[in-house]
């Protein structure tokens, strides 16, 4: 089966204008429960955008990535986070460093500044390149957002997935993706680092009752 | 031949560790050293082929191991086999003090045996893919060792070190990106397009501006694992909360695996744009971890905290060394792994049995400890001093050479700055040293003395970093050479 590359340029298009979107609103929600639906949805989007490439472009490894990304970070680990969710009773980020308002102006300002740098950066690959970049770097930089800014232990994780996000993206922007092997790599370590989270997530639960990080404040000097 | 070593060194502690999970907790110590003494063999005669027959390949070119490889793999070996060694000790205090739950030992054992295989198996990869994935990996079991002990400290330790950690490897894995992209327009998509020799050899038709951004990324993703300030804040909670042999491995063994990846880059980065790029931030980012360790070595008050941020200062020298190049440097710099590893290995071990005996990590409160436990007493006064760099111990040497190399490829002012903050340094460290041994004697607890067997596996390690300060065997001094060829960018 082919794509042909206009076609394929849309899809990359609409995928990486929605994920922008889902950044934004990720930044933006106090509720743990919704970003890790939004969450879910923007990492389907980045393995739909990797399967659009690699089909135009006749790179079997990429659309064999795209699948994968899409079994584990769109259903396996929001799976898991949805289960430490249902046990904890920390529901919502009460008290983040930056407020939601503030929060929503810090992600469009890093849309617009993304898009500025992806203009500006690199000569590479054809298909979508400067709107996949732009949505690279956006997902990166907002990842990087919500981990500085939150304080419970899912949102954290839900950032880190967020960064994740937008590595996948750049790799493919760049470079139609990483050969295979170390792609399949880069997904069994992320898989094993959400079990772990997974771990201590619960561990968190039984020796201290919640999982807010703000009860993680004594090892200091 | 080489296909059977490689695959042993990786083969046996993986199933080794995955028997060991499952074992009951008396078995499983037994199952975890033979697996760890099969690839310990197999790595140190992979590391003396190389040493004796130059370069060897396999796997169809996905494994090439070189000096510089080899001589990471046998030194993650020797710190490994310090902590599988020291391992029964502090299991066994752990289950008197009735802190171990069943099945945690074959728990233990088998994720020790993976954290180790991970870092002997990175050496071995000519794949910078690859070397992220290992890199990863052991991040993320090591961060199960981290928090292991269950109290609220080691489960917030652990937390900072996976979250701190992923972010830092994130960049890695960019920098690595950045890399790919610039040479795959040279090479085109073939998984040779992150093999390091391959890249060596075509480093100067690589895009400038790509290789720029991708060393930024990789001294700051790998630069966190390594502990480089300011990416440094999780290292003395991880550190100090690990159980001892894990202190053991991730001082000794996993930041010295961190510099060897940055290594590489920067191997390559000076290939595309001369050394000076890559020099500089490295002697940068070695002159801001050494200033940043200092004044929480001068003011510590936790025997292991101190440890862990003498750790940062040691890799703050070491990347220096890196930045400053030059063959007297270099030797510096290997020479440094190698005395550094097994001091600090050792040290935190017997910091470790004396914190558990004592009661108290407080360092105003292990005061007399050279009367009231000899053994862990001595090994730490000797520990402590080899690690201040008093003469005479390896240490001492790497620090001179270092800081000579230095003055020699042009670096003099960052050379003086690095030998003041070191000399400062020393003088906290001997003040504590001096609570420690000879100062009052603080809270009180029975003491048990060490077993004879706990003194060797002190006592040799020790012994072998003092006698590499004042002679080293001709063999091992060729094979330090061919190390320090790799690192000065030549075929080793």
């Amino acid at each position: 089966m082919t794509l042909d590359p206009r076609t394929a340029a849309e899809l990359v298009d609409a995928c990486a204008a929605a994920i922008v979107v889902l950044g934004v609103g990720l930044a933006a929600t106090r509720s743990i429960g919704r970003a890790i639906w939004l969450v879910a949805i923007q990492s389907v989007l980045t393995g739909v955008a990797a399967i659009g490439v690699g089909l135009a472009t006749g790179s079997g490894h990429l659309v064999i990535g795209g699948l994968l990304a899409i079994g584990a970070k769109g259903l396996v680990v929001p799976f898991v986070l949805g289960s430490i969710l249902r046990r904890s009773p920390v529901r919502r980020e009460r008290h983040p460093l930056l407020g939601p308002r503030a929060s929503l102006v810090a992600a469009v300002a890093i849309v617009f500044a993304a898009s500025a740098a992806a203009d500006g950066a690199f000569v590479g690959a054809s298909v979508a390149v400067s709107r996949g970049l732009t949505a690279a770097i956006a997902a990166v930089l907002t990842g990087l957002l919500i981990i500085m800014t939150r304080r419970k232990a899912l949102s954290l994780v839900v950032g880190l997935l967020v960064f994740e996000n937008g590595i996948a993206l750049t790799a493919f922007s760049l470079t139609y993706g990483m050969p295979l092997v170390v792609e399949l790599g880069i997904l069994f370590d992320l898989l094993i680092a959400v079990v772990v989270a997974w771990v201590y997530a619960r561990r968190m639960l039984d020796v201290l009752g919640t999982t807010s990080t703000d009860q993680l404040r004594s090892l200091r000097g | 031949m080489t296909e059977v070593l490689v695959a042993l060194i990786v083969a046996a502690p993986t199933a080794a560790g995955l028997a060991a999970w499952f074992a009951d907790d008396r078995r499983a110590g037994w199952l975890a050293a033979g697996g760890f003494v099969i690839a310990l063999a197999a790595g140190l005669a992979l590391a003396v082929g190389v040493f004796v027959e130059g370069p060897l390949r396999a796997f169809g070119g996905q494994v090439v191991v070189d000096a510089l490889g080899a001589y990471v793999l046998a030194l993650v070996l020797a710190i490994a086999a310090i902590a599988v060694a020291g391992s029964p000790g502090h299991l066994a205090h752990e289950r008197e003090a009735g802190l171990l739950r069943p099945h945690d030992a074959g728990r233990y054992y088998a994720l020790l045996l993976w954290f180790a295989g991970g870092l002997a198996a990175v050496p071995l990869l000519d794949n910078l893919g690859l070397l992220w994935v290992g890199i990863e990996a052991t991040t993320i079991v090591s961060a199960l060792l981290v928090g292991f002990a269950r109290t609220p400290a080691a489960i917030e330790a652990a937390w900072k070190y996976l979250i701190l950690g992923s972010i830092g490897i994130g960049f890695a894995l960019l920098g690595t990106l950045f890399l790919y992209a610039s040479s795959v327009g040279v090479l085109g998509e073939t998984s040779d397009a992150l093999a390091w020799t391959r890249l060596a050899e075509i480093a100067p038709q690589l895009d400038p501006s790509l290789a720029r951004l991708a060393f930024i990324f990789a001294l700051a993703g790998y630069g966190t694992k390594a502990g480089l300030a300011p990416f440094h804040t999780w290292l003395p909670d991880a550190h100090s909360q690990a159980p001892s042999p894990i202190s053991s491995l991730l001082s000794g063994a996993a930041l010295a695996v961190a510099l060897y990846a940055f290594a590489r880059f920067h191997l390559v980065t000076a290939g595309t744009l001369g050394p000076a790029f890559s020099s500089t931030l490295l002697v940068v980012f070695g002159l801001l971890s050494l200033a940043v360790a200092l004044p929480f070595i001068v003011a510590q008050g936790d025997l292991k905290r101190l440890l862990a941020y003498s750790s940062i200062e040691h890799l703050g020298l070491a990347t220096l060394a890196l930045g400053f190049g030059g063959h007297l440097a270099l030797l510096g710099l290997t020479l440094h792994l190698f005395s550094h590893g097994l001091a600090k290995s050792t040290i935190f071990l017997a910091a470790g049995r004396l914190v558990a005996e004592r009661g108290s990590r407080r360092i105003g409160r292990l005061g007399g400890s050279l009367a009231r436990s000899p053994t862990d007493g001595r090994a730490l006064v000797l520990g402590a001093l080899v690690l201040a760099g008093l003469p005479p111990s390896g240490i001492f040497v790497a620090e001179i050479a270092i800081l000579l190399g230095g003055v020699q490829t042009g670096w003099g002012l960052a050379a003086a700055a690095a030998a003041a903050l070191l000399a400062l340094a020393v003088a906290g460290l001997l003040f504590h040293v001096m609570q420690v041994s000879v100062g009052p004697p603080g809270s009180s607890a029975d003491r048990s003395p060490a077993s004879r067997r706990w003194a060797l596996l002190l006592g040799v390690p020790l012994t072998a970093v003092v006698v590499a300060g004042l002679w080293t065997p001709s063999p091992l001094a060729a094979a330090l050479d061919q190390v320090v060829i790799v690192l000065g960018g030549g075929r080793g």
